[in-house]
């Protein structure tokens, strides 16, 4: 038990050093890196008066080593300044609309489960057969498919073609439980729909490769039967590697919600994201991408906890 | 009068390889006996694992059925269909794998795969399922072990895996126990154990056995009868006595012919020479793995794998030095030559301070050391040609390159009796036997004093085995190289050392003259390995080859 | 004892017709699939009827017809046309990209794991740092902190996607490193005394290759889609470039009226990714098969 606990220990850690680092990045990326900010967020046109007052309202005449100790003692307890643009506290931007966006998460999480096992079990079930091959195939189909592309293929056909689902998500806070959830399915759909293909790809890899392992003979020849092989011997060993490309794959929903979240015209973290990008407002890009960071870090973690848990081999 | 449990009727097999079709098992037809441990001899690629599958109804995807049947009480098994072949496979006929460690699912615990087997043949419930489960651990001596149901297979040592895999064998009492090389991921010792084990199964259920092996040695102790198969083919089959002693067919002969029976070396040389010794360590003490960690996280200890080794190795001498894996042995010769620098302790090679890291030695102390490695598919670059191969420590050791080393490189490929023609080839390209020559010959071309042979036979079949050491005695004669000979088969070890080191658990508990050794053994540690090895015939234990699954090569072709 | 016979050699070099006929299928519509394109993309500016500029070369906004494959678009340029010119732009800037990445990723993470030490301990802990930033986002990050200067060039897009890339790479390449080193032909090496730099010529890169090459190709094909989007999203290449995923966002507003203005461009986008993810696959296939495995 006792290394399961040390394990689990340093996994944390090592997290809490990597959100360190990547702080660091950030802020150096978007504060250090590119000269003369304020000329960047005012323009090149701008007068050097008013780039000096924001300088100022930046805090950019101090030292680089004290600006990056106080943003990052600020993000500590929640603060990141005020938004340039909103003139409003960034938290409560990011904060609001991060809301949004794990509901949107959420919901594709739920769809991608079963649309990930699924089909692989039935892979497994005939591997090299029909079923296997038509699968896989569908898989390299949708997976050279841009999110783009297919989302934007989805809302054609299930909201234009079909008006089945809204075209856009414009959900606010008025929006209704149920409302706000039949507004969310197409994007989630289609966050689903990639992420899945992924998803199945690495299941059905990890369960074909156990298939030919040689404790998966040896229930074969102690007479087990083909189901009995796939779910109760197969299966559960394929389920670590799993976990940890759903950790993946729902961290990369974070970069992905930006896409989809532009196509559905959704107002989620994604669509911030690249309004802040676009209208450079330093402080929400920094909080923005730092709890992008965050939440990729934390999801890695929660699996690996996970896996360090789940892993037979530290049990006793 | 003869009662048979299976009969194999002409049973021919093919495997579909991408270069075509192949011949597994040829026109092969033979009878087990009720109570009867049938051997299954053969090197790999002989046919005996594909043999012994089909005796469970089993066939690799790309192998396909070509002729025969297998009779047990009137069902071929060859030609029966998924449901039937469940009925039977770990009911009436049952396994026992090669190697328990990755034949036993790592995420189910011992008991509930044995468990899981009953309830499907013989629908138990879970009260008569413990009872037979704590039954078929005494029988297989694991009834002391606390809580072993609920063990995860991870958490039992080799040999205690595979007890568990043998009562799972047992588990339905099955009147056909199939077992394919059961013992050879195992320690000798642990080997000995297993074998009295199924002796002792034997004796108390008379359940009939097919065990299929390479080792014939460790046949003698336990077959009664012994069929050899020989590309495919069963070229003799009958009493084991018999076979050992009288053997008719030729491939029969040479088998037996090539493991190195216990005898002394041809021409017993006299013990270290007079004078200083070419290598002398004393007090050599190894550690492995320490590692410095990140923010004190993940910072280890290493192990203390030797705590403190003295020997010496005198001029035109062959040390060997034997002890089961992870003894330490490959440790002191990856010490003597500089790969894994001494904790403490000193290294004197002609009488001179040898550095303890290899980057502290001079370019000629690293020339006089040369290593043999274990395996050489590993050792051998496999993206260069062997004539670069070879060329290599030219260029290093004498600044010799270009044409000018040509005939040098052709020399050291013809010292090894290799065809000029495979100068332009890749290992791949090469057998296994030949690939081991190459990286003697690499070895050799620098002229080195001292020949640090690390399991140098082990990765090697059987009669490959033979010529290798006949070429090793060879080179030796001719060059008059001293050697680090280190193996865990005895019989090797007799037929070719000087002196011999026997090392247990990082210690060096004797050191004698070969013969002595073998005659007269000290510490009580060296004549259990002995006897274990001798068993009960006074044959040795041959070697033990990488533990992989053979019948998957054998599908390869 | 005499020479042990010859065994028989296998024929080098049989033709590439005996290599394509034993290739797996999907390697085979990979390398149709991915030689259209290559043909589309060199002769796609000469085939073209109209200049991908060239506005009323039909009506405004019409659907496909024999003129115009893909119809027209608000300003009445050919859609197909201007298609038919994206294509070498896509391939030039996924290849730069991708091959700069790897370049680059390869160098350092192949030096990391022959090194140890603390310089790769630091290195890969920073690595590890910017892997932790969502992709998408880290591309997009690092088009905008360039500044408006350089908005819409080129070199831009091949760095975001190479800034992407590196990182991942160097940890792939690290890991084939790592592996590589503790092969007995790199200790053999070592033992003899040879320098860092011929045992990574001589010993490491060699049985790399394997891994770079498919590493490679899987990245070059997953780029389309990387410039694609952010082509979409406002951050890659900028009008009029036709470059696809730019010209599939631009016409957007037409899915109702002239949706083959977006199918087109996404077809051709498709189908040049699956050419290069079926070829990818048959590659992988072909090179795991081959006695070269223990680069892998």
């Amino acid at each position: 038990m006792n290394t399961v606990l040390s394990l689990i220990v340093q996994r944390v850690v090592y997290s809490i050093g990597t959100l360190v680092l990547v702080s660091m990045i950030i802020f150096a990326a978007v504060e250090v890196l590119p000269g003369d900010v304020t000329a960047r967020i005012l323009g090149r046109e701008s007068s050097l008066a008013a780039r000096e007052k924001l300088r100022i309202e930046l805090g950019l005449d101090r030292p680089v080593v004290e600006r990056y100790v106080t943003w990052a003692g600020g993000a500590l307890t929640g603060d990141f300044g005020m938004s340039l643009t909103a003139r409003k506290p960034v938290s409560e931007v990011v904060f609001g609309r991060l809301g949004y966006t794990l509901a949107l998460a959420g919901f594709a999480m739920l769809l991608y489960i079963p649309l990930s096992i699924i089909p692989a079990l039935v892979q497994a079930f005939f591997p090299n057969r029909l079923p296997d091959r038509a699968i896989s195939t569908l898989n390299i189909l949708v997976l050279s498919t841009p999110e783009f592309l297919l989302s934007t293929l989805l809302l054609f056909g299930l909201a234009v073609v079909f008006p089945i689902f809204p075209p856009l998500s414009q959900v606010s806070a008025a929006t209704g439980v149920l409302n706000f959830l039949w507004m969310i399915t197409l994007p989630a759909v289609s966050l689903a729909i990639l992420l899945a293909v992924a998803g199945t790809r690495l299941l059905r890899e990890s369960l074909i490769d156990l298939m030919d392992s040689d404790f998966i003979r040896m229930a074969e020849l102690k007479g087990m039967s083909r189901t009995r092989i796939v779910m109760r011997h197969a299966l559960p060993n394929a389920m670590i590697p799993w976990l940890n490309a759903t950790a993946i794959n729902f961290a990369f929903m974070i970069g992905g919600v930006v896409v989809v979240e532009r196509v559905f015209v959704f107002p989620g973290f994604g669509s911030l994201l690249v309004d802040a990008l676009q209208l450079r407002d330093v402080p929400l890009i920094e909080a923005s991408v730092l709890v992008a960071a965050f939440i990729f870090i934390a999801v890695n973690l929660i699996a690996d906890v996970l896996a360090i848990l789940l892993n037979p081999r530290l049990r006793t | 009068m003869i009662d048979s449990v299976l009969s194999v009727r002409g049973l021919t097999l093919d495997y579909r390889t991408p270069g075509g079709t192949q011949r597994a098992v040829n026109d092969v037809s033979l009878e087990v006996r009720r109570g009867e441990v049938l051997g299954v001899v053969g090197e790999s690629g002989s046919g005996k694992s594909t043999l012994a599958y089909q005796m469970l109804g089993y066939r690799q995807p790309n192998a396909r059925l070509a002729g025969g049947s297998v009779m047990f009480h009137g069902t071929d098994i060859a030609s029966l269909d998924r449901t039937g072949l469940q009925e039977l496979r770990g009911n009436r006929i049952s396994f026992v794998p090669q190697n328990p460690t990755t034949a036993l699912n790592p995420a189910m615990t011992v008991g509930d795969q044995i468990a899981e087997v009953l309830r499907k043949h013989k629908r138990m419930g879970s009260a008569a399922i413990e009872t037979r489960f704590a039954g078929l651990m005494e029988q297989v001596g694991l009834g002391q072990i606390p809580g072993v149901a609920d063990r995860y297979p991870h958490r039992l040592s080799g040999g205690q895996q595979q007890r568990i895999a043998i009562a799972m064998a047992l588990a339905c009492d099955p009147e056909l126990v199939i077992l394919d090389e059961p013992t050879t991921g195992l320690d000798v010792t642990v080997q000995q154990q297993v074998i009295e084990l199924l002796k002792s199964l034997r004796a108390a259920r008379g359940v009939s056995m097919v065990y299929v092996t390479h080792d014939l040695p460790l046949l003698r102790q336990i077959a009664d009868r012994l069929a050899v198969m020989y590309r495919g083919e069963l070229v003799e089959v009958g009493d084991a006595e018999q076979v050992f002693t009288r053997p008719h067919h030729a491939y029969a002969k040479a088998l037996l012919a090539a493991v190195p029976q216990f005898q002394a070396a041809p021409e017993a040389t006299t013990t270290a020479a007079p004078g200083a010794p070419l290598l002398e360590a004393s007090d050599l003490s190894i550690a492995y793995g320490r590692r410095r960690g990140f923010l004190g996280i993940g910072r280890s200890e290493g192990a203390r794998v030797v705590p403190g080794v003295s020997l010496a190795i005198g001029r035109d001498e062959t040390l060997a030095l034997i002890g089961e894996s992870g003894s330490g042995k490959s440790t002191i010769a990856r010490a003597l030559c500089g790969l894994v620098p001494p904790a403490a302790g000193k290294i004197r090679y002609r009488g001179e301070a040898l550095a303890g890291r290899l980057e502290d030695r001079a370019a000629d102390e690293r020339r006089e050391i040369q290593y043999v490695f274990q395996n050489p598919d590993a050792s051998l670059n496999p993206r260069m040609r062997v004539a670069e191969i070879l060329a290599r420590p030219l260029d290093v050791f004498f600044g010799e390159k270009g044409r000018a080393v040509r005939p040098k490189v052709e020399q050291a490929l013809a010292d090894v009796h290799l065809n000029l023609a495979y100068l332009d080839r890749f290992p791949h390209e090469l057998s296994g036997g030949e690939r081991q020559r190459v990286a003697i010959a690499r070895a050799l071309i620098a002229e080195p004093s001292l020949l640090l042979c690390d399991e140098v036979l082990s990765a090697l079949d059987v009669s490959v085995q033979a010529r290798v050491l006949d070429l090793l005695r060879e080179l030796r004669a001719r060059t008059g190289v001293s050697m680090l000979f280190i193996s865990h088969d005895l019989g090797v070890v007799r037929s070719l050392a000087d002196r011999v080191g026997v090392l247990y658990r990082g210690e060096l508990v004797e050191v004698g003259p070969t013969e002595q050794i073998y005659t007269a053994p000290q510490h009580p540690y060296t004549q259990r390995l002995l006897a274990a090895a001798i068993g009960t015939h006074g044959a040795p234990v041959a070697p033990e080859p990488e533990p992989q699954a053979i019948l998957r090569r054998e599908a390869r072709g | 004892m005499v020479a042990q016979p010859l065994a028989e050699k296998p024929r080098r070099g049989a033709g590439l017709l005996a290599v394509w006929r034993s290739a797996p299928s999907s390697f085979r519509i990979g390398a149709i699939l991915l030689g259209i394109h290559i043909l589309l993309a060199v002769l796609g500016p000469f085939i073209a009827l109209y200049p991908q500029q060239q506005m009323m070369a039909g009506r405004p906004i019409q659907g496909p017809d024999l003129l115009h494959w893909f119809g027209t678009d608000q300003l009445g340029r050919d859609v197909f046309s201007r298609t038919l010119h994206g294509g070498w732009i896509v391939m030039v800037l996924s290849i730069s990209g991708t091959l700069l990445g790897v370049a680059v990723g390869s160098v350092i993470g192949l030096a990391c794991g022959y090194v140890r030490g603390w310089v790769d301990e630091v290195v890969m802990r920073i690595v590890e740092a910017i892997l932790s930033i969502p992709f998408l986002v880290l591309a997009l990050l690092a088009v905008s902190m360039a500044g408006p200067e350089l908005a819409g060039s080129p070199v831009l897009v091949v760095t975001a996607v190479a800034v992407i890339y590196a990182p991942r790479i160097a940890r792939m390449a690290r890991a084939a490193a790592l592996d590589i080193v503790t092969r007995d032909y790199v200790t053999v090496a070592r033992l003899r005394g040879e320098p860092t730099l011929s045992v990574v010529r001589r010993e490491m890169l060699p049985n790399a290759m394997g891994v770079l090459l498919v590493e490679f190709a899987v990245r070059a094909g997953y780029a389309p889609i990387l410039i694609g989007t952010l082509g979409f999203l406002g951050f890659g290449m900028r009008p009029p470039t036709p470059e696809w995923g730019l010209m599939i966002s631009e016409y957007r507003n037409l899915l109702t009226v002239q949706p083959w203005a977006v199918f087109g461009p996404g077809l051709m986008l498709s189908t040049l990714v699956i050419g290069l993810n079926f070829f990818t696959e048959g590659l992988s296939r072909v090179l795991g098969r081959s006695p070269m495995r223990g680069a892998a």
